[in-house]
């Protein structure tokens, strides 16, 4: 019997061709996309979950309540970390590392700048990364010593063996090789290409060593013991900070590893989710669309039940059950998702590469993995038995007394539910259209919006070795940089400019009452910043060479503002307890986040404290050509470090992954869930075409003309389609509404999104019906009547 | 066999009934060649549909094989149809994508017999109708004599007792109609198959043994050819 059925279903698919490829073609689309959404959906939720102990891992997260909500950071003393491991019973053990930071690593004639981390043991071992080479147990030990991963070894050494090889830490410290650790997955937080001991850090910032709890620089990670109670370490964490630190109104506390990714927004120092709600909205999205493409072959196996009717009218004359013949359409469904997946198969691995270069992601089928095979197969049979349970019910129920008669397609009850499939497919396809409308209008409008200086031509320079703190090289180079003509400005800045972090709240000003905190932003500049920026002063002058500075500070607006100055220029406040004066005012400008308000910042004048050179490319000369020429200024004053030049409009890009990610997904698989819907709706008119043939032929005969004929059998699929939209429009607003509720500037909604939605599903379905309606219009009725 | 005692079968249409068939009562025994003619309209199908539980009376007892079967669970009319009726459609109703060997193999395997036994049914089938040389067809590939031929011997496959046919040279040239009604005139006469079918031709009902004449919806005639005959 299943011998029989398979080999009739072969030979049905066989034989209506173009059904087949339509019917495999939108399952495979949409399996492929369910597939493709959760291979994404697994990597972000594998974040982290790498070491063998992340369950128990935790990060140690510090939360300052002050006048404007309480603030979080993952940022902590390095003081903590051994203090929480005595003091939290039930703790394995605690690490302090840094953040990762790009530095020169230099072997022979082999250089790199690349991230690295400064850590210790506790780290290695909390982390369990896989050494290759070398002894895990000795590693970081020694001050001068390093880490590499397995990639980094291979470009510094080559095939060398680089155990106990020396190399060289930005051309000045020479670091021994202590071992090899695998490469780090990209679906990690923390990302380096290399491990150096935490005494080396204090050799080389000798603040480190001294600092107590007022400083935060580290990353502090604490595993507890398995099953160890989170609640009561984290209530011993939170009172750490004010038994060490007198009428600390800070407090500590801990944060799983494995959530760090995902959940890693703060609100008044509780956790408010964070990037888990896109998570939710792929995984979401990943089964509408595969929902989409069951919907969509519902439509096309019912819209031939016309064909198949006969035949289960015959079988069950000759003795089948109904239970058998829905068997047989289950059996014939699966065997279609089979198929599908395995044409998604392809498009997965085609598709793959292309993601993974467009989402920055290292997606990837894991053949050996059975969780892989489970859900691969487990979607192929949940596919197959949704998507064939409408047919097999339906098909199954005809009579054998209906084709005895001579089959009629009486059922009106039929054709509704498969309108509303279709229906409910263009909802959700008019949704995805708005959506996506929306997000890119978002996306443009925090584009557009003035960040308060020109960021076109701006480029920024970190500088290195010894340049640092050299104030004669500085000048130099600003000199020699000017001379060239490669630009037009320069200036030194403190961090890079689209960055965020050196906070304070160390500011106080006349009338703040002592229970006010305010996180203030601090920069330290060179002269003519606001010249290079593009952005003037409001009021008062910018730091000039004519005048000593070292007690004058500019801020920005905003500032003005929070102390409530009515003359700014020329007051004087405090800054780390110690009185300067304001000479300047400058506009406010985004830096780190440019969705949120612009905080208050303090700038002042300190050479050493400089870390990037931003410079005006000469607008009237060729880009690349300023490039080389920077370039060559800068090696000669500095040679053996290369130079990274950096665009900050590209720096400033990167700000909107998040948006651009959300973008690029909701537009491809909004296309496919469109594209489906289309098969669907083909799928439909096939049907109705059937089904109106003779009415079609007669109206002929009666003297209609194509167009009129067209006219009627276009009409029934426009009302459907604008049933449709009006259905999703409230729903897309509402979820629209909800999406843009999170940013504090944002578009207003306006129709334009919802007239793409309209006008788009209307083209897209009159074109799609109009392949099948022309085809039946322009059919000779004589065909159709003589069967009557 | 069969015993229907004032059968009924009326549609209610805006409070009116209209009649299809009224008091019809008759006894069909084993071994039987009945036809049932009469002009469009009578009623035929209908008895022969409500003979073949496909479409219940709205009133009246159906006795078949000694056995109530008015209104019968869908189980239990599988059975029968596995066991003993075989339907012989006017327009074949052969499966198109089964091959003609398949066709006639499709009832035994409802009816759960071994591959063996099945096999050599079907060759033993395809032997008889001198169709072995086709039996690897699709219906599409076949005269509409060679199609019903399929039809009949996939009946005859499940060795039914009694054969309902509608019609079933409707769609057929004077002589392939010919050796169909032979066909059936012998497997009654050799295999003691009671034979019921619907027909329009005088010729086609002069094959078998009783004719009903039916006229709008009630029996007008019962004509026993085989006792007329005698003298």
């Amino acid at each position: 019997m299943f011998r029989l059925n398979f080999k009739i279903a072969l030979r049905n698919l066989w034989k209506n061709k173009g059904y087949t490829l339509i019917n495999v073609g939108g399952l495979a689309i949409g399996l492929a996309s369910c597939m493709v959404l959760l291979l994404y959906v697994a990597y972000e939720w594998g974040y982290d979950r790498q070491s063998k102990n992340f369950a128990d891992t935790y990060v140690v997260y510090q939360h300052q309540p002050s006048s404007t909500g309480t603030m979080s950071w993952a940022w902590t003393p390095g003081v903590l970390a051994p203090d929480l491991a005595a003091s939290v019973p039930g703790a394995v053990t605690a690490s302090h590392s840094s953040y990762p930071e790009a530095q020169l690593l230099t072997y022979h004639q082999n250089f790199f700048k690349k991230p690295g981390v400064y850590s210790d043991p506790q780290f290695l071992k909390m982390m369990d990364y896989k050494f290759l080479k070398g002894n895990p147990d000795r590693a970081l030990r020694e001050v001068n010593s390093i880490v590499l991963t397995e990639t980094m070894a291979k470009n510094l050494f080559g095939d060398e063996d680089p155990i106990n090889k020396v190399i060289k830490f930005n051309n000045k410290e020479e670091l021994k090789v202590d071992g090899v650790i695998a490469d780090i997955p990209k679906n990690s937080s923390i990302i380096f290409d290399y491990l150096m001991p935490w005494s080396f850090w204090e050799t080389q910032l000798p603040f480190i060593k001294a600092s107590g709890w007022g400083n935060n620089f580290c990353l502090t990670l604490l595993q507890l013991q398995k099953g160890q109670d989170y609640s009561k370490a984290n209530e011993l964490a939170s009172q750490v900070l004010r038994k060490h630190q007198n009428g600390a109104t800070g407090y500590y506390s801990l944060h799983k590893l494995s959530k760090w990714h995902l959940y890693n927004e703060y609100q008044n120092g509780k956790p408010v989710g964070g990037k888990i709600d896109q998570v939710r909205i792929f995984f979401l999205l990943a089964f509408c669309i595969l929902l989409i493409a069951c919907v969509n072959f519902m439509n096309l196996s019912t819209a031939r039940s016309e064909k198949r009717a006969k035949e289960v009218g015959v079988r069950k004359a000759i003795g089948s059950t109904r239970a058998s013949l829905m068997g047989q359409f289950m059996l014939e469904s699966l065997l279609l998702s089979i198929l599908g997946m395995m044409v998604a198969f392809v498009l997965i691995e085609m598709s793959l590469p292309y993601f993974n270069g467009l989402l920055h992601t290292e997606l990837l089928i894991e053949y050996s993995d059975w969780k892989f095979w489970a859900v691969f197969g487990g979607l192929t049979l949940v596919t197959g038995c949704i998507a064939g349970s409408y047919p097999a019910f339906y098909l199954s129920s005809f009579e054998p007394l209906q084709v005895l008669k001579g089959f009629k397609m009486t059922g009106s009850t039929s054709l509704s539910v498969r309108q509303v499939l279709v229906v409910f497919q263009f909802v959700f396809a008019a949704c995805l259209i708005i959506c996506t409308a929306v997000i890119y209008q978002q996306l443009n409008y925090i584009k557009g919006k003035s960040i308060g200086y020109n960021k076109n031509n701006l480029i920024e320079i970190p500088l290195q070795g010894p340049m640092r703190a050299n104030e004669q090289k500085m000048k130099l180079l600003k000199d020699q940089l000017l001379k060239s003509g490669a630009v037009t400005d320069v200036t030194f800045f403190s961090r890079s400019i689209s960055e965020g972090g050196h906070n304070t709240f160390g500011v106080s000003w006349q009338g703040k009452s002592p229970k006010e905190e305010v996180l203030f932003n601090y920069r330290s500049t060179g002269y003519d910043f606001p010249k290079t920026m593009g952005s003037g002063m409001i009021s008062g002058r910018d730091f000039s060479p004519e005048y000593t500075d070292s007690t004058n500070v500019i801020v920005n607006e905003t500032a003005v503002k929070t102390m409530g100055l009515k003359n700014p220029v020329g007051s004087v406040i405090e800054f780390w307890d110690k009185p300067v004066k304001i000479i300047g005012v400058m506009k406010d400008f985004v830096m780190e986040n440019p969705y949120s308000q612009t905080a208050p910042m303090i700038i002042y004048n300190k050479m050493e404290d400089t870390e990037v050179v931003l410079a005006r490319l000469n607008a009237r000369a060729n880009v690349s050509s300023s490039i080389e020429k920077i370039k060559e200024v800068t090696e000669k004053l500095n040679p053996g470090f290369p130079v990274d030049t950096k665009f900050v409009d590209d720096s400033f890009e990167e700000k909107f992954q998040n948006e651009k990610l959300l973008g690029i997904i909701a537009n491809w698989f909004g296309g496919f869930a469109i594209f489906i819907s289309c098969l669907g709706l083909l799928g439909l008119a096939l049907f109705m075409a059937e089904q109106r043939k003779k009415e079609i032929s007669i109206r002929k005969v009666l003297g209609a003309s194509n167009m009129n004929i067209l006219t009627l059998l276009n009409k029934d699929f426009i009302k459907l389609v604008v049933i449709a939209d009006l259905i999703a429009f409230p729903i897309a607003y509402v979820i629209v509404n909800k999406w843009l509720s999170a940013y504090s500037f944002r578009v207003s909604i306006s129709v334009l999104p919802f007239a793409i939605a309209l006008c788009l599903s209307l083209i897209i379905a009159i074109l799609t019906v109009s392949v099948q309606s022309v085809k039946v219009a322009k059919a000779n009725p004589v065909d159709a009547l003589k069967y009557e | 066999m069969i015993k229907l005692q004032n059968i009924e079968k009326y549609y209610a249409a805006k409070g009116l009934k209209s009649y299809i068939l009224r008091h019809v009562s008759t006894t069909i025994n084993q071994g039987e060649f009945v036809s049932i003619m009469g002009p469009s309209g009578a009623g035929k199908s209908t008895l022969l549909n409500i003979l073949g539980m496909l479409e219940e009376p709205t009133y009246g007892t159906y006795e078949f094989m000694g056995e109530d079967v008015t209104s019968l669970n869908e189980r239990k009319r599988i059975e029968l149809y596995r066991n003993h009726i075989g339907f012989v459609f006017q327009a074949y109703h052969l499966i198109d994508e089964m091959t003609v060997a398949e066709n006639i193999e499709a009832p035994l395997l409802y009816k759960k017999i071994g591959s063996a036994e099945r096999r050599s049914r079907v060759a033993d089938m395809l032997d008889r109708f001198n169709i072995v040389g086709k039996k690897d067809l699709f219906p599409n590939q076949l005269s509409g004599g060679q199609q019903q031929l399929v039809g009949i011997a996939r009946a005859l496959a499940a060795q039914p007792s009694i054969i309902l046919a509608d019609e079933p040279t409707g769609n057929l040239q004077s002589a392939q109609a010919l050796q169909i009604m032979d066909l059936f005139k012998k497997l009654n006469e050799e295999e003691n198959i009671t034979v019921i079918q619907v027909t329009h031709s005088e010729v086609n009902a002069g094959y078998g043994s009783r004719i009903l004449h039916l006229l709008d919806g009630v029996i007008k005639e019962d004509v026993n050819l085989s006792e007329s005959l005698k003298p």
